[in-house]
């Protein structure tokens, strides 16, 4: 990683940037202290255990052999990836119309995506509640799915129109021109050249669904279709808690946001995904 | 053109819009999640703006609000500063720092739980050990609010600095330069260049986090269940209470559609100042 500096004037000399990076060092310790103890935890013994070495994944092997987290994390994953695509299919084509739209009804529909995700999710939960319980979708991942995509619709929709704004219109119009339809200019030229866009709502979606707690929480009732949120509050117990599997049950939903995250984040939207992890 | 935005428009109607209708109806019976119950006009409004639960509960809502919003603000601001200055492995810190509004809520509460839910966690035990005495973080009702918007800020912090970073970036280096020559020192650059050109964006990533501090669920319901008693209930917690352990839709839903009436007009507000300027 050695790169020759240019030197610039009014530049900070070598030794105020390692100054710096002493408080910054300290400042990211500080801050990662929960994350890396929940790391640490993980691959440690547990109290009871016979093991001798420091770090160990017998706490993983306990829990992949002798719990039903297999169970949550295909639910978990079933349920965020149905979430992801049908979010996508419905967001691009709605966030075309609200890019390339014009007219009151276009602003109004914007206005009013907006109003709804800035909504308490509480407020929709309790009545879908009902209605779902008289359907059967209530203590049901269908039923979790369909309101995932309801929470994330609005603020998807935008974000697919803030990027098809990026997109000039010059192509679109040079193909209807020759015969091309609406529907076929927008399949065919505009989500083509959309892959980030559609790449930063996807994730948007994922997390989303990855990390909610509360709909959850409401919705799920029998173990066998717990998601890895509410699975993990099943090993709380009142007095002693076995902090080894809850660790390595937390690094297991911890990690695909992590690598997500790490690997794409020049793809995270700062207003897409700030709205995806509040709220909820 | 209706055909591509006809899909969103049906969910949204059935999963954002219609909720909402039967929650207005919810609102005005005395049911519970099972039966309707009877008509009791504005009585259940009346019962929640009457009762000290509901004010006590918007009192912590505001407390949470403020520290949510401007304690991130401050600590993501800092933060953005600092790694706009030229430091070895800036990069990696900018990831490293992310991670709390990465790492799924779930998670980072069950850790803040291990470091300060009991007397032996690793916090309290070394309050103890530096002669503090017993230190109940989650106990005492005064220490709970406070960690409860620690943990808000730890949580949010990453979001602050994304969008002063994205704001920071659209500077032009050169008018510092002029400054500089001008004697204009650090502070007085900060104060009267930096804060002014980025204040668009300050100020919508503040509605921003104010909309989500008023509908965050998971961040204190995990950490503390909204106790010691009510300690640490916001409105949307005492809703959720109100419903799901109380199970008595009017007041909970009361509670909500309150919240909803004031969120509208936060987020109109905020729709009317991004609509200059896009940050979605």
């Amino acid at each position: 990683m050695t790169t020759i500096q240019v030197s610039r004037p009014r530049e900070p000399g070598t030794r105020g940037q390692w100054w710096r990076f002493a408080v910054l060092l300290l400042i990211t310790l500080v801050v990662l202290v929960p994350v890396l103890a929940t790391l640490l935890l993980a691959i440690r013994p547990s109290a009871t255990s016979t093991s001798t070495s420091a770090l160990t994944l017998e706490n993983f092997r306990y829990i992949f052999g002798n719990t039903d987290i297999m169970l949550w994390l295909g639910n978990s994953l079933g349920v965020t990836l149905a979430t992801v695509l049908v979010s996508v299919i419905v967001a691009a084509p709605a966030g075309y119309v609200l890019s390339r739209g014009r007219g009151k009804a276009v602003s109004g529909f914007s206005l009013l995506l907006f109003v709804i995700q800035s909504l308490p999710v509480i407020t929709a939960i309790i009545p879908l509640f009902v209605l779902f319980a008289r359907l059967g979708l209530a203590d049901n991942l269908i039923g979790l799915v369909i309101v995932y995509v309801g929470s994330t619709l609005s603020v998807a929709t935008w974000m697919m129109a803030a990027y098809f704004d990026s997109i000039p219109h010059a192509l679109e119009e040079a193909a209807w021109v020759d015969g091309c339809s609406v529907f076929g200019s927008f399949t065919r030229i505009v989500l083509r050249n959309s892959l980030p866009g559609i790449l930063s709502t996807a994730i948007f979606a994922f997390l989303l669904a990855w990390n909610d707690y509360l709909v959850a929480l409401v919705f799920l009732r029998s173990s066998t279709i717990f998601t890895l949120p509410i699975g993990l509050q099943t090993f709380f117990q009142q007095n002693a808690t076995d902090w080894g599997s809850v660790m390595a049950v937390s690094v297991v939903i911890m990690l695909p946001p992590a690598i997500i995250f790490a690997v794409l984040n020049k793809y995270f939207s700062v207003g897409g995904i700030g709205g995806s992890l509040a709220g909820r | 053109m209706i055909l591509l935005v006809a899909p969103a428009i049906i969910l949204v109607v059935l999963i954002n819009a219609y909720p909402l209708v039967v929650a207005a109806s919810q609102s005005i019976h005395n049911g519970t999640l099972i039966v309707t119950g009877d008509f009791v006009g504005l009585s259940n409004y009346v019962d929640v703006v009457t009762s000290p639960r509901f004010w006590s509960a918007a009192r912590f809502t505001l407390v949470f609000t403020v520290v949510g919003v401007f304690g991130s603000w401050l600590v993501g601001m800092g933060l953005a500063l600092l790694l706009r200055t030229r430091i070895p492995g800036r990069g990696l810190f900018k990831i490293l720092l992310m991670l709390p509004w990465v790492v799924p809520i779930v998670v980072s509460s069950t850790a803040w739980n291990w470091l300060v839910g009991t007397p032996d966690s690793p916090l309290p035990a070394l309050a103890a050990n530096l002669g503090f005495g017993e230190v109940h973080f989650l106990a005492d009702p005064t220490l709970a609010a406070i960690t409860v918007c620690v943990f808000k800020v730890w949580v949010s912090f990453p979001f602050m600095m994304l969008m002063t970073s994205a704001a920071l970036a659209a500077v032009d280096t050169g008018v510092y330069e002029a400054a500089g020559i001008d004697g204009a020192g650090r502070w007085q650059q900060f104060v009267h260049i930096t804060l002014p050109l980025i204040s668009r964006s300050t100020y919508i990533s503040w509605i921003l986090m104010t909309i989500f501090c008023v509908n965050d669920f998971p961040t204190i319901y995990l950490l503390t269940g909204g106790g010691p008693v009510d300690a640490t209930s916001s409105l949307v917690v005492l809703a959720y209470r109100s419903v799901f352990q109380d199970l008595l839709t009017g007041p909970g839903v009361a509670i909500a559609f309150l919240m909803t009436l004031v969120l509208v007009i936060v987020s109109t507000t905020l729709y009317r100042q991004i609509k200059k300027v896009d940050i979605a």
